[in-house]
Order: C-alpha cells, then sequence, then structure tokens
C-alpha cells in the first residue's frame, strides 16, 4: 500500500477511477451534491466498454423483476442489493430525462445468429416480462446507440466542466491510520502523481477482460479473447485487494463469440445473418444447437472440458457456412465492439477471404484440410446436418426447423473463440455501493460501481451493466458527497 | 402522389400470435434469397443489395430499408428504398404485416405494401414488375410460414 505523501500534488474532494458510464453518473451525482470532482482515466478517451457496447439500458416495468434477478443471480447476490437494484434501475430512465436526453424502447428485428433480442435472455422465469431495455432516443444520423449513449454520457461531463485527467492510470490507492481511503497515487506523463480525495475514491474503472493471468486463473473456459475496451486490465481488482477488500463474482462473465486477427487487440464478433451454418469443434463434430444459445452465456457451451484429451475440444471452435450465408451480409456487424472504429468488414466477407480470416473450400474435404480437421468426419458432419434441414428435424441438438437450411458448396470456415463482451467480478460491494472487506465490513471512504465488482453473480441480463453502472454509480456518488472532508 | 397499394395478401394459419410473431422476422429475410450484403445499421436500419430481374436484364437494386413500426405480436412496418443502377429506377415503398389473433389457435395475417413514391419512367417501366416482385414475396413468406408453423 502506498505511504501518505508529504505533500498532495492535486485535492480533491471525490476521485473517480475510470470514465465510463459507471464513472459518468457517479461524478455527475457527486458534482451536483457539490463535490469537487477529478475523474482519473488511464486511456487516450474515455468510454471504456460502455463507448462500445449494444447501448441498451435496463428500465424494468415492474417490481417483479426482482422475482427475475433472484433466480438469475442463484443466490450469489443478497436480496437487499438486488432490491435497490430494481428501485432505481426504474427511475434510470427519470435521471435520463433530468439530464437532459431522453430513452426509447428497444426494439429489434431478431434476424441474426446471434442477435440482441428485445426482451428477456430468460423468457421462462418468472418475471420475465418486466425487463424491458431502452437507449437514447435519437436517429442513427446521430449515432448508433452505444455512440448516442457516450455522447450523453460525456456530455453530462463536459457541460459541468468536471476535470478528466485521461492517459492517467490510477496505480494504489491511499489509506491512512484509521484505514480511510484518503487518495490515489497515479501516473502521468511517466511521473507519479499523488491527488488527495478529501471525500472519497469511487472505483468505476471496469474489467479484466485484457489480462491474460487473471483470465486465466478465474474463467471457466480457456483461452477467451475480448470485444470491448483493451484498458480493462483488472487494475481496480488489484488496487481494491491491496487494501483488504474481498473479491466477488470473478469467475462470472458476459461471453459471446468473436474471431481474433493476429493484428488487431479485440476480437471481432461474429454473427450470421442466415440459417446456413453450424459450429464444429476441433475435430470436426457439432457440439449445440447453434441457433439456441443466449447471446451473453456462450462459455457455457464452449467450456466443456474433455478429462481424456486434457483439453476444451470447443475452443477455438469452426464455424462452418455457404455460399448463401457468405453473400448474406458481413459477419461482423460495426454496431459494437472495440474494433468497430478500427476496421470495415467487407459487406460480402470477400476481404476477408483474401486476408486468409475465412477460409473457404469447395467441398467438405478440401475444407477439412485447410481447417486441420479430419476430412471424413467434417464430410460426416454436414452430410448428417444436411439430413435434419431437408427432414426439417435436428435430432441431434434440436435446432429448430425454422433454424435449419442445409449447407450448399462452396463452403467457408472460419475460427472462433469465446470472446468477452465483459467480466463481471472485482470488490465486493454492498448496496451503498461501499467496498467491502472479508469480515463484510466497508472499507471507510471508498466505493465502486458498474462492471467492476458488478451484483451479476451467475446469469446476467442484457442491457443490466449499463443499467447497473447507472445505478450503482449513483449511488456512489450520493455517498461520497455526503461523507464529511477528513482533513 | 398518394400512396398506391401494389399487393396485399391475407391469410390465417393454425398457429399462435407468439409464433407467427418469431417466425416473421427471419421468414421476411429468408424468402428474398435475391438480398444480399444486408448491412444492420441499427435495430431499426439496414442497407442491402436486391439482385433481380428487370424488363429482361439482370440488375442490382441498393435497398435502404427503415422500419418504422414495431409492436411485437402485432405489426411491422418496413420502409424500403429501392434505387436501380443509374437511378433508371427509384422507389419509395412501405411494406408492413399486421398480426391479427382469431381464437380457436388461428392467426391472421395481413400483408401490404404500398408505394409512396416513384417516378414517372419507373412508374411506366416497372410498375407491373414490382407488384409482381411483392406478390410472389407475399405468396413466399406464406408458404414459409405454413411450412413452419
Amino acid at each position: 500500500m502506498a505511504a501518505i505523501p508529504e505533500k498532495w500534488d492535486l485535492e480533491y474532494d471525490v476521485i473517480v477511477v475510470g470514465w465510463g458510464a459507471a464513472g459518468t453518473a457517479a461524478a455527475v451525482t457527486a458534482h451536483d451534491l457539490g463535490a469537487k470532482v477529478l475523474i482519473l482515466e488511464k486511456m487516450a478517451q474515455g468510454g471504456g466498454n460502455t463507448r462500445v457496447c449494444g447501448g441498451n439500458i435496463i428500465i424494468p416495468k415492474g417490481k417483479e423483476f426482482l422475482e427475475y434477478l433472484d433466480i438469475l443471480s442463484f443466490k450469489t447476490t443478497e436480496p437487499e442489493i438486488l432490491e435497490v437494484f430494481v428501485e432505481e434501475a426504474m427511475k434510470n430512465g427519470d435521471w435520463i430525462r433530468e439530464m437532459g436526453a431522453d430513452v426509447q424502447v428497444f426494439r429489434p428485428l431478431e434476424v441474426a445468429y446471434p442477435t440482441m433480442i428485445a426482451g428477456a435472455g430468460f423468457p421462462h422465469v418468472r418475471g420475465a416480462e418486466t425487463v424491458v431495455k431502452y437507449n437514447i432516443k435519437g436517429t442513427l444520423e446521430e449515432g448508433k446507440p452505444s455512440e448516442r449513449l457516450w455522447k450523453f454520457l460525456s456530455g453530462l461531463i463536459s457541460k459541468r466542466g468536471i476535470q478528466v485527467l485521461t492517459c492517467t492510470p490510477a496505480r494504489e490507492l491511499i489509506r491512512n491510520d484509521q484505514g480511510e481511503i484518503i487518495g490515489v497515487k497515479a501516473e502521468r506523463e511517466g511521473k507519479v502523481i499523488w491527488v488527495k480525495a478529501r471525500q472519497a475514491v469511487i472505483l468505476t474503472c471496469g474489467g479484466y477482460e485484457n489480462d491474460p493471468w487473471l483470465k486465466w486463473d478465474y474463467l471457466p473456459v480457456k483461452p477467451v479473447m475480448f470485444l470491448g475496451n483493451p484498458g480493462n486490465t483488472g487494475d481496480g481488482i488489484r488496487m481494491a485487494q491491496k487494501i483488504g477488500a474481498e473479491l466477488w463474482h470473478m469467475t462470472r462473465l458476459s461471453c459471446l463469440i468473436g474471431f481474433k486477427a493476429p493484428e488487431y487487440e479485440a476480437a471481432f464478433w461474429i454473427a450470421f445473418l442466415n440459417e446456413g451454418f453450424i459450429f464444429v469443434d476441433k475435430y470436426g463434430r457439432r457440439f449445440v444447437n447453434e441457433a439456441g444459445i443466449e447471446i451473453h452465456e456462450y462459455y457455457r457451451e464452449l467450456s466443456h472440458f474433455d478429462i481424456e484429451k486434457m483439453e476444451f475440444p470447443r475452443v477455438p471452435l469452426w464455424a462452418i457456412f455457404d455460399e448463401q450465408t457468405r453473400r448474406k451480409g458481413p459477419l461482423s456487424r460495426g454496431t459494437s465492439g472495440y474494433n468497430r472504429d478500427l476496421y470495415n468488414w467487407s459487406i460480402d466477407n470477400a476481404a476477408e477471404i483474401k486476408k486468409g480470416w475465412i477460409l473457404p473450400g469447395n467441398t467438405p474435404g478440401e475444407l477439412a484440410a485447410r481447417i486441420g480437421v479430419d476430412s471424413q468426419v467434417l464430410e460426416a458432419t454436414i452430410t448428417r446436418y444436411n439430413q435434419f434441414c431437408r427432414a426439417g428435424k435436428d435430432e441431434d441438438f434440436g435446432r429448430p426447423k425454422e433454424d435449419l437450411r442445409a449447407l450448399e458448396p462452396p463452403f467457408y470456415a472460419i475460427q472462433l473463440w469465446p470472446a468477452l463482451i465483459n467480466t463481471q467480478g472485482g470488490p465486493r460491494r454492498d448496496k451503498e455501493s461501499r467496498v467491502l472487506d472479508p469480515e463484510g465490513k466497508p472499507i471507510p471512504r471508498l466505493y465502486a460501481a458498474g462492471e467492476l465488482g458488478s451484483i451479476w453473480g451467475y446469469l446476467y441480463q442484457g442491457a443490466c451493466n449499463i443499467g447497473e453502472a447507472l445505478v450503482f454509480g449513483r449511488i456512489a456518488g450520493r455517498n461520497a458527497a455526503a461523507e464529511k472532508c477528513w482533513d | 402522389m398518394r400512396k398506391k397499394v401494389v399487393a396485399e395478401r391475407i391469410f390465417s394459419i393454425a398457429s399462435s400470435p407468439e409464433r407467427i410473431w418469431r417466425l416473421l422476422g427471419k421468414v421476411i429475410f429468408s424468402s428474398l434469397p435475391e438480398m444480399e450484403n444486408i448491412e444492420i445499421l441499427d435495430e431499426n436500419n439496414f442497407r442491402a443489395i436486391l439482385r433481380t430481374r428487370l424488363l429482361g436484364a439482370e440488375m442490382s437494386l441498393k435497398v435502404k430499408g427503415e422500419v418504422i413500426e414495431i409492436s411485437p405480436l402485432e405489426n411491422l412496418v418496413v420502409r424500403l428504398s429501392l434505387i436501380g443502377p443509374g437511378s433508371i429506377l427509384e422507389i419509395d415503398q412501405r411494406v408492413s404485416f399486421v398480426i391479427k389473433p382469431m381464437g380457436k389457435g388461428e392467426t391472421t395475417i395481413i400483408c401490404e405494401a404500398t408505394v409512396d413514391k416513384i417516378g414517372r419512367l419507373s412508374n411506366a417501366l416497372f410498375m407491373r414488375q414490382i407488384k409482381r416482385f411483392a406478390q410472389g414475396t407475399f405468396s413466399t413468406i406464406e408458404k414459409r410460414l405454413r411450412d413452419l408453423a
């Protein structure tokens, strides 16, 4: 733990570490309650995963949402925390309107595999009917949903003149003899800076999607790529651990499938605009109803471990698809993901074939040779799948008949990995957003919100990370601003 | 120009509105195998290329689609702008699907395609084919829904 410096370089009431949705909600709330706020952001620009996510926000339409969450949480999050979340999430729309924007209901045409759906990810669960997703009201000309969200949130910071130091990673929390968090040791332009927090520090610096060791150690499937912000390297987790915080939900994740090109840090989210595709494992065998995987829960299907072979046979997996699917549209859409602003996937996937990202084959045998699987196995897999399509019944995995279409040559393959939208773990916190120690006692003057130690301990409902970031960001900001100054 | 109905189809299927709604989006897209290079821009907007034969020649039309109304289990309205090569064809179309539960496990689907805007030349040259294409697509959608429902 860093010693208390003799001289502070900067002095503020509240320091927010990390500038995404949670950091913004915390900073704005604390500022509006009279605190002098500083945001420390490690990356050159703010936004974190918020800037590149789907951009949807949960605003439940009834308190029965609590029942739904209680079942999804599988008792990994205390009911009192879920209660506060539900109560406050119902106010998300009011808060956004109060802040000068408006919301619109998210109602997509659910045509892709996988697709973001309008309602509950687990529609059979009690209370699922209360799930309603919104995004910031606007047209396509005003930006994609996450662009509109970040424009709105970052605008709140600039309108208030809240100071943000980008390229300034926080390194350690500073604690006094009473155990209170009184500041942050950060790094700026290669130099250490000491920033005093007279009231509190709020950690909102995301998860550990881009920390290979933490992922390898904690996550149930290995290796896992990421789709979002490369700046999420578990910094908040380490800072909190150093001062004795308890961790929770560390094995939890929100995970899609992605293609990883060596020249890009993040993976590309992959989806198919047509039924003509299957997934096969390293050995060319199908293993799942490809059309029936909940969009955030892909890792559950991929985490099967083969004890005999001592490996994850579905990591990486291969998507096998045909010409009609190839021509239907780009496998990676520009709506979300960190690579959105870095690369334009070609609309007919031809450029990616040229690059060798997508491998073609005129026959199953030719394709098998390209991807290194047994040609007889892949041929048998495709033949069997095509028989199911013609019969209108998938006898192996129950893929619904509306999602079946026989694959016709030429064929294509793309290598896919589990790819994180985000991790959910981090310092444990209570309903007041206070960070707790292993005995369940709050660490004085330390708060956390957002993806860092989120409330999602088991199953995750889409649009809830942003919803939660706003809720517990506001709570953290409110409580931080209510702390008495220590000096 | 007043909107002009170019195709209409009403049919009932022995299935629930929930099932029909679940199938509808997928069936619309799969009933247009000639629609390619679909770019989903956000939940309400897409762009695509529609390959079709007009006046005996193969043509690629640029399609811009906007979902202007979507009420799950009730209706779906899409505005489509189609532009042919060299702007030989420019047309603004509206396609709607209304789902009505009829009781006893029956659901009625009302499909309607209207033309909101079309140039005089396009009207003279292509209207008959536009009608035929819309009617054919609705017929395919009906058949596919019947197969799947």
